[in-house]
């Protein structure tokens, strides 16, 4: 109650609950849009390179786009940079900081400059030693990927309009899941 | 003086709606239509049907990235949830520091043509002579004046025209409506039903009844709408006009009279009462904008504002006659605020139907009528509660394994997750006297009016109700097969619900009510109040289409009365 920050969650949730239980993620992305507060974030290109290229071991081009493709540092950045308080800001570089520390330590390289394997293996090192930083980027490209025109139109099943609903039908054999 | 004289004629109109939502919108269309020339008063921006709803069609890549984050966006604190971009300005700004909290309340307010009509559940039921009858035999409160045998006929008539979606069960708690085709449940939702059926004789399950057009049969086409198209994104508006909202439903036909006049941006301050007349003459309006001052003149009133707005509309119209506020005599206005309490049930998932899957995004849920306290059944408690709820199958959000990534990550989240089902609990509030809103007369807005005050909660009544909504909810999942069954009760705050009543409560006796049983001020014959201000029990279902059944009621008798020259 005491933050204008409470107040407008408490106004969101008033909202979400006046549609009922049924809300699809748009319609609960509709009720959230966003405002900045405070001074935003600018991520250095090199940073930007290596968000991207993070968000790519996450959720890689297989026979489909990847993360990177899909642009999901410019939504994971966007996020940080203007969604987030300044101690969560400082966790987000830090853990980006470590990941070339990282590669540095164990392959004497920039995670740039990392072959896909190695790549993998430094981010297997972050969810030990910077749990909370990969927790995190991992949220948000995940979100930032399926969210995406790449992502829900390429990766998942998108249909803008359904025309019909049936609740029960058999799992088509390659179905994927709907996007919305 | 011959200019004042045109000045105020051209200020004349038969009618005055104050209110542009479901009862507003109902108002205006009878009355029209019933060739009166009437003026609707919103105080809100205009919203032009389908071009308004500039959000309506958006995909998610074309929402601002922090609105994609969906739930997370809690997460992000200085992400604050700002439906400005998403849903322009459907809400009015900085609303919740608009009035005082003595106890926490939630008042949401709109800020367009057709109020919350645009956005809002589109849950519709019946009360029935349970909810009727229910204060007189209990002695709660007081009686209401009319018995469901009065408002069926209206039940009947709105249904036709707004279209209700839903399933007959022929049940005493929980009259039929007119429906159209009821919506599918989905796999999950069929398996919890087929087990409440088996488990609980006296319990069911059924589809949603929802204002949406399953259907569009020739009325609804007629009125220029269409079916919807499962995109579950009603809160935007639609663009098809497929569920029931002023826009879509009653405004047109009242345009179509040529005797509609539609005022948006106007703040109504005050009821004007005139002394010799003991009539209502009509009421001064504060632009919204400009903040100019205007007087309108009508024969009838219809106060259609929202409960508490109504409400503090009545409050604010003081005279020597009604220094309290206009028709109090009782000294009932403001008092007796009702919500429903809810915000409290159980989620599980299922691990059946995998090989089964669904199409379409269904904007509606399941219902379980009341069944507590009917027939048989005693509790510790008076009244009872329905819940809302429903299932699905999860999609990429689902829950893998956290410190998971990789190719086989993004191939898992390609999968359908688990079936899940929840109920919410939606329970009756009793009306209670102490529960108020009242005027704080020294904080006035920019446009004049008194800031509001609430000083309600829920009490020993509903709490005890709670226990069963939670409980209940969790041993149904689970009876029926559900894992992972895990309860909430997330507290209820007045307001929460916005299904605010009871501040103008309707009854017999001018001693004890403020309106008749045709919605009419017992001692100022021609303003009628017939939104949520009206209501003398809450129920336990959502009350707007009760809202429009007394409309439309209230306005026939109006005509009536007035054609009689009794108003």
């Amino acid at each position: 109650m005491s933050t204008p920050f409470i107040r407008r969650r408490e106004a969101l949730q008033r909202l979400a609950l006046l549609v009922g239980a049924t809300l699809s993620l748009p319609v609960q992305a509709a009720l959230r849009g966003e405002t900045t507060a405070g001074v935003p974030l600018v991520f250095s290109e090199a940073q930007q390179r290596l968000m991207a290229d993070l968000a790519d071991v996450i959720l890689p081009s297989t026979d489909t786009p990847g993360a990177k493709d899909a642009g999901v540092h410019q939504f994971i950045g966007h996020v940080i940079g203007h969604c987030t308080a300044p101690a969560q800001q400082e966790l987000f570089l830090k853990g980006l900081q470590q990941t070339d520390a990282l590669s540095q330590t164990v392959f004497r390289k920039p995670f740039s400059e990392l072959d896909s394997p190695q790549r993998t293996e430094v981010v297997r090192q972050l969810t030990q030693r910077e749990k909370p930083f990969f927790l995190t980027l991992r949220e948000l490209t995940i979100v930032g990927y399926f969210t995406s025109e790449t992502g829900a139109t390429k990766t998942l099943a998108y249909l803008p309009i359904p025309g019909r609903f049936q609740g029960d039908l058999p799992l088509k054999p390659g179905q994927k899941v709907w996007a919305l | 003086m011959n200019l004042n004289i045109d000045a105020v004629k051209a200020q004349t109109y038969d009618a005055i709606v104050i209110g542009s939502g479901v009862s507003g919108g109902w108002a205006a269309k009878e009355l029209t239509e019933k060739g009166l020339r009437v003026l609707m008063l919103e105080r809100g921006r205009p919203l032009e049907h389908v071009s308004g709803y500039t959000e309506a069609l958006k995909a998610p890549w074309e929402m601002p990235e922090a609105a994609r984050l969906g739930d997370l966006a809690l997460k992000y604190p200085q992400a604050p949830p700002d439906a400005a971009k998403t849903v322009p300005t459907y809400w009015m700004p900085g609303a919740d520091t608009s009035y005082r909290q003595e106890k926490p309340f939630r008042w949401l307010r709109p800020d367009i043509v057709g109020g919350k009509s645009i956005m809002w559940g589109r849950q519709s039921y019946r009360f029935s002579d349970i909810d009727f009858e229910a204060n007189a035999k209990e002695g709660i409160g007081i009686d209401w004046p009319i018995r469901y045998k009065d408002l069926a006929p209206w039940y009947s008539y709105v249904e036709k025209f707004a279209g209700i979606s839903g399933e007959k069960l022929g049940l005493p708690q929980l009259p039929d409506s007119e429906f159209i085709a009821p919506m599918d449940m989905f796999l999950v939702e069929k398996e919890v039903r087929k087990s409440i059926e088996k488990n609980y004789p006296g319990r069911v399950m059924t589809i949603g009844r929802t204002a949406n057009l399953s259907e569009a049969q020739k009325v609804h086409v007629d009125n220029g709408r269409s079916p919807c198209q499962y995109r579950n994104q009603c809160i935007r508006g639609c663009p098809y006009g497929a569920y029931f909202s002023t826009q879509s439903c009653t405004l047109p036909p009242a345009v179509k009279t040529g005797r509609l006049t539609l005022r948006p941006n106007s703040v109504v301050t005050e009821v004007i009462y005139d002394a010799q007349k003991q009539r209502a003459s009509g009421v001064r309006v504060k632009d919204a904008q400009t903040l100019e001052s205007q007087e309108y003149f009508a024969k009838i009133i219809f106060v259609c504002a929202s409960a508490m707005a109504s409400t503090a509309l009545l409050m604010n119209s003081v005279s020597e006659r009604f220094p309290n506020g206009l028709g109090n005599d009782s000294g009932q206005l403001g008092h007796n605020l009702m919500d429903h309490h809810f915000r409290i049930g159980a989620n599980g998932q299922w691990e059946g139907g995998q090989d089964r899957y669904y199409y379409g995004r269904r904007a509606n849920g399941i219902y379980i009528p009341r069944y507590r306290n009917i027939g048989p059944d005693k509790r510790d408690y008076l009244r009872g509660f329905g819940y809302q709820g429903g299932g699905g199958r999860q999609g990429w959000q689902h829950q893998v394994a956290e410190l998971a990534f990789g190719a086989s990550l993004k191939e898992e989240l390609t999968k359908p997750g688990l079936w899940n089902m929840g109920l919410i609990g939606f329970g009756e509030q009793l009306p209670e006297y102490k529960n108020r809103m009242y005027l704080d007369k020294t904080k006035l807005d920019k446009w004049g009016l008194p800031m509001l005050v609430f000083d309600a909660e829920i009490g020993e009544n509903e709490k005890k109700m709670r226990v069963d909504m939670l409980n209940d909810a969790q041993e149904m999942l689970e009876k029926a097969g559900l894992i992972n069954v895990k309860t909430y009760d997330q507290g209820s705050v007045l307001g929460q619900a916005v299904h605010e009543m009871g501040t103008a409560r309707m009854g017999r006796d001018p001693k004890t009510s403020v309106l008749n049983g045709n919605n009419q001020i017992h001692a100022v014959k021609n303003v009628f109040v017939t939104d949520g201000a009206c209501m003398t029990s809450s129920a336990c279902v959502n009350p707007s289409l009760t809202y429009m059944a007394l409309s439309a009621r209230a306005a026939h008798f109006a005509v009536q009365e007035l054609k009689a020259m009794r108003i």
